[in-house]
């Protein structure tokens, strides 16, 4: 109890937490209504691993069932449309699987009947080398689901003689440097790599303090550097976060590494690729001009 | 920063001012006229704008309303330096007020003052605008601007013709599927603005790359 200026006594809390602490734990008890609804959101925001052809979840994770040793992983629109162009054209790739999650950041509601449009994680081998992975990954795998993400496809005891390589971007303003951001020369590539990783980067490794978040950095990198799987992501910085033509190309750097060394065959084609893919996205925005 | 990536590019010669810009493809059942980015400001001078295109409309839609004041009050046309200081303040005002937010364009713009003189400038949301003799805004801007430093010459600008090939060559460099994507729009000293026609650029842009074979072919010859 306390008096204030005014001479009105009030109740002041005690953070000792005394005489009010069992009726704060009844208040705090989870009711049958209460577990149900969390039962029923933790259901809608699983992550679920689907087979191509039967659409039935894998019993096992991804790379327990199929033997890789090359995994390359594209998080983001402008990442996902380099691979589309660059590597995905260069060779017969074939659909294993996708990774089907719902949660806030997706635009559909329906969570059971998600047609195959928007599988937003799509799991590809390549044909002539069926251990050779590739995932196009365009939705949001948000913070409680990335774990599970993981598990699903790396399984909880990963091979560690693959290779893995993480493709993203990120907005230039999360770059944290002493130079002046007008001087920065966006959209640019920065890589970090696993202590496993041996090879060199193709542009020079992301300095201090920048740090890398959601799936490639919290799920991806760091799963591997735990397990000690050889693993590098490059980050390209941009200032344009929607579907652009020079961000993609600034990642054509990493076509002559060792990661995608030999799966990319037609470079000119794939660009005429990206410019249409491109041109069909333009048109739905008049925003700018 | 631009985050717009189609390019404008401005040019100032000697007896001509030459806006070229790069065409945004529209969709089929759009109404192409309706998608314009050059714009006169008045009879004498024009201006091109790269970013938010609702903000431009309403930097544009003010400039012309002081061109006709300042017509009235004074009976003289806005200098070009004093429209693109107009504009520029309007921008400033915008950095500076709480609850709004900055103009989101650059803009080029381009004219002949009553002595007779050409001029170009470009405004940033910032609100500072300067003086150039030829410029490029948009996503590759560096890349023209390069192409613009080793090829403006004062031959290059000398005559009408040379200065409208200079521009389309400058957006070339950049604009992907050439001339069909190409905007252009000049005023020639006490002339009203021209809005070239596609036919027209396809014309400069044939001839360009006529120049362009014949030079190449009298470079393989003379290593021959």
């Amino acid at each position: 109890m306390a008096a204030t200026f005014f001479g009105e006594v009030v109740k002041a809390p005690c953070r000792a937490g005394t005489e009010d602490e069992e009726e704060e734990e009844e208040g705090r008890r989870e009711t049958p209504e209460d577990r149900e609804v969390r039962l029923q959101l933790a259901r809608k925001r699983e992550v679920r691993l689907l087979r191509r052809q039967t659409k039935t979840s894998l019993e096992v994770s991804l790379l327990e069932k199929y033997p890789c040793s090359k995994f390359i992983i594209a998080i983001g629109n402008n990442a996902v449309a380099f691979l589309s162009s660059f590597v995905m054209n260069s060779g017969v790739w074939e659909e294993v699987g996708c990774a089907k999650l719902w949660n806030e950041w997706c635009r559909t509601t329906d969570t059971t009947h998600l047609s195959s449009t928007e599988a937003f994680c799509v799991f590809y081998h390549l044909k002539s080398n069926p251990s050779v992975f590739l995932c196009q990954c365009s939705c949001y795998v948000a913070e409680d689901q990335q774990y599970q993400w993981l598990e699903k496809v790396f399984g909880s005891c990963p091979r560690k003689n693959m290779q893995i390589t993480i493709l993203t971007c990120r907005h230039v303003t999360d770059y944290k440097t002493s130079e002046s951001t007008g001087s920065l020369p966006s959209p640019f590539l920065r890589a970090l790599k696993t202590q496993n990783f041996k090879d060199s980067a193709c542009c020079p490794l992301l300095e201090q303090p920048n740090i890398v978040h959601d799936l490639p950095a919290a799920g991806v990198l760091s799963y591997c550097q735990v397990w000690k799987i050889p693993a590098i992501l490059y980050l390209c910085y941009t200032d344009v976060m929607k579907l652009d033509l020079i961000t993609v190309e600034a990642f054509k750097p990493i076509l002559s590494t060792r990661s995608l060394k030999g799966l990319v065959k037609n470079i000119p084609q794939s660009t005429e690729i990206l410019k249409k893919l491109m041109t069909t996205n333009e048109i739905q925005s008049n925003i700018y001009t | 920063m631009d985050v717009c990536t189609f390019e404008k590019v401005g040019i100032r010669g000697t007896n001509i001012v030459v806006l070229g810009v790069e065409k945004k493809s529209v969709a089929k059942l759009q109404d192409e006229r309706t998608v314009r980015k050059i714009c006169a400001l008045d009879d004498h001078v024009c201006m091109a704008f790269a970013g938010l295109t609702a903000d431009a409309r309403v930097v544009i839609n003010r400039a012309r309303v002081e061109c006709q004041s300042h017509k009235l009050t004074v009976e003289d046309p806005v200098t070009v330096e004093y429209i693109t200081r107009f504009i520029a303040t309007l921008k400033q005002k915008y950095t500076q007020s709480n609850g709004r937010r900055p103009f989101g364009i650059s803009a080029l713009i381009v004219g002949f003052d009553d002595d007779g003189i050409s001029r170009l400038y470009q405004t940033d949301p910032s609100g500072t605008y300067h003086a150039w003799k030829a410029n490029a805004i948009g996503r590759s801007a560096k890349t023209v601007r390069e192409f613009l430093e080793k090829n403006y010459t004062e031959d290059a600008i000398a005559s009408d013709s040379e200065a409208i090939k200079l521009a389309i060559k400058a957006l070339l460099e950049v604009v992907q599927s050439g001339g069909k994507n190409i905007e252009l729009a000049i005023i020639r000293r006490n002339q009203p603005l021209k809005m070239f026609s596609a036919k027209e650029v396809e014309l400069y842009v044939t001839e360009i790359e006529k120049e362009k074979e014949e030079a190449e072919k009298k470079k393989s010859k003379k290593s021959v």
